[in-house]
């Protein structure tokens, strides 16, 4: 594998939604690239379609036009070298947590005791070893979408795409999580995709910022940030970048609503 | 206890009542047979008539049609809830054949196999196969699609997606509908039995009729009244809450 070659390469995407027979057009002419071991964060307001381009990168969405390639190589299906974890964590609930957690590898081995001693060490990593025989209906809302990660790194991916994941939660809990999911990255060295429609966990945690906004969505903006972390959000630099999305945000043809 | 006692009492009263109308009003037995005559029939019914023949006899029918359902039903829900074309034709004609009672398809299912065991297991399955087919069609159309997504990037598809999410994600609504094909099995099957020949509770009771035994009559009715409450309510009553609970549906006590 070519290290410079991107990990995930958006060319000039499209995605229409059939809509009654009409085609409803969500995203227009969009490019990109991710990097390994990048921690990328989709930024746009809601209804720009960043969880289409999850979906596009997972692969159980098709672009209508455009080319989307993984490893230099097309995306054909969903696979667990992109593991994607939900806003509403979509643990399943027949399983308690040991078994969701180790579920991905069920996919791959019958080795009960492999697949426990794995699970466990995943389940140990964000710190819920005490709770493996729980059911899943006896967590709170952190402590779930912690199983919803340690279940999505457990099937051993290259990439983790997270949409929105810590939109539920209340503000300290979120606080907590994005430390987390940044020590999670920082241990695992993997790719992370990382959906949010808050400038300000954005600005916290990515190495790059790609802006989607407007109806269909667009690229606005394409920026890095090389601050190291923990980063304070009243950082000169931090303001630059926070003020150049508003800008592109507030610009009258890719605000919300606009354009019909 | 307190409530035992109220039941309790109830009960008492209740034949008290029933004997106090037997005797007072000097019924004629085949009308109205007092208590002490049909603890009779069933005590000898059981004892050294053919009661516990019968109700086996009976219990194997249903199962047989009812088991013949449930996979007919599963697999109708599947199609159903995979093929729109059919569900707006023939799933739409489910809901009509639904609102059809079961001794209504007697006479057709006589004439096609005669006063056999036959006629009475083809009205069983018509019975009981609709409401399997609509929840599995349900339940099928009812799977979150966050979760069929969540399995898939996990590496699950093809077999695997089947048995280990696509399936336990419709089993508790799939529970609902097997416990109310039971129920609907179980009424058919009386209704099939009062007109074939043969060992069964339907027959026992068509038999009381023929003979004017009202203490028979009443005996086999309350025999289907406690077999069917005990199988509907308590065996899927229960099977129904536990997968609930593990479900997390219901919260845990
Ligand atoms: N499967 C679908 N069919 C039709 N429209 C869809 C579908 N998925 C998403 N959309 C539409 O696409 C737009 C963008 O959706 P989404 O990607 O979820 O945005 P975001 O995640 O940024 O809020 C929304 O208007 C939504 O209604
Ligand atoms: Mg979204």
């Amino acid at each position: 594998m070519d290290e410079l070659s991107p990990k995930i390469e958006f060319k000039n995407v499209s995605k229409s939604f059939d809509h009654n027979s009409n085609a409803e057009k969500i995203l227009e002419d969009i490019s990109f690239d991710i990097y390994a071991d990048e921690f990328v964060c989709i930024l746009g307001p809601s209804g720009s379609g960043k969880s289409t381009v999850l979906g596009l990168i997972a692969g159980f969405i098709k672009a209508t036009s455009g080319k989307i390639s993984f490893n230099s190589k097309p995306i054909k299906r969903p696979d667990s070298s992109r593991t994607l974890v939900f806003q509403d964590y979509a643990l399943f609930p027949w399983l308690n947590i040991i078994d969701n957690v180790g579920f991905g590898l069920t996919t791959k081995t019958k080795n009960k005791n492999e697949i426990r001693g794995k699970a466990l060490e995943y389940l140990n990593l964000v710190g819920l070893s005490a709770y493996k025989d729980h059911s899943i209906s006896q967590l709170s809302g952190g402590m779930k979408q912690r199983v919803a990660i340690a279940r999505a790194l457990c099937a051993e991916p290259e990439v983790l795409l997270l949409d929105e994941p810590f939109g539920a939660l209340d503000q300290q809990t979120r606080e907590n999580m994005q430390i987390e999911i940044l020590r999670l990255w920082g241990k695992s060295k993997k790719t992370v995709v990382f959906v949010t429609h808050s400038v300000d966990e954005a600005l916290k945690l990515a190495d790059r910022i790609i802006l989607i906004g407007g109806k269909p969505g667009k690229l606005l903006y394409n920026t890095n940030i090389s601050i190291s972390r923990p980063r304070d959000l009243k950082d000169s630099e931090l303001n630059k970048i926070r003020s150049q999305i508003i800008d592109r945000l507030a610009q009258p043809e890719f605000s919300m609503g606009s354009g019909i | 206890m307190k409530l035992a006692l109220i039941r309790i009492g109830f009960y008492a009263i209740l034949f008290v009542v029933w004997y106090l109308i037997v005797k007072v009003g000097e019924i004629p037995n085949y009308i109205l047979p007092a208590p002490i005559d049909v603890f009779e029939s069933f005590y000898f019914g059981f004892l050294k008539g053919g009661y516990l023949i019968g109700i086996f006899s009976s219990l194997v029918r249903v199962l047989i049609g009812y088991f013949l359902a449930l996979i007919i039903g599963v697999v109708t829900g599947i199609l159903l809830a995979r093929y729109y074309l059919l569900d707006i034709t023939f799933g739409k004609s489910i809901l009509a054949l639904q609102s059809i009672p079961s001794v209504a398809w007697v006479p057709l299912a006589l004439l096609w196999f005669g006063i056999t065991d036959k006629a009475v297991i083809f009205i069983i399955i018509l019975e009981a196969v609709l409401p399997v087919a609509l929840s599995t069609k349900n339940a099928m159309k009812n799977i979150p699609l966050n979760l069929i997504r969540a399995a898939q990037t996990l590496g699950s598809k093809g077999l695997h997606l089947y048995q280990n999410v696509i399936l336990k994600a419709m089993i508790p609504e799939l529970v609902t509908g097997l416990r109310l094909s039971w129920a609907f099995a179980w009424r058919a099957l009386i209704a099939g039995e009062l007109f074939i020949s043969g060992a069964g509770i339907g027959q026992t009771l068509e038999l009381g009729r023929s003979l004017a035994d009202m203490a028979q009559v009443i005996s086999m009715i309350t025999t289907i009244g406690v077999i069917g409450f005990l199988t509907e309510n308590i065996f899927f009553g229960s099977i129904e809450k536990n997968v609930r609970l593990a479900w997390g549906l219901d919260a845990q006590k």
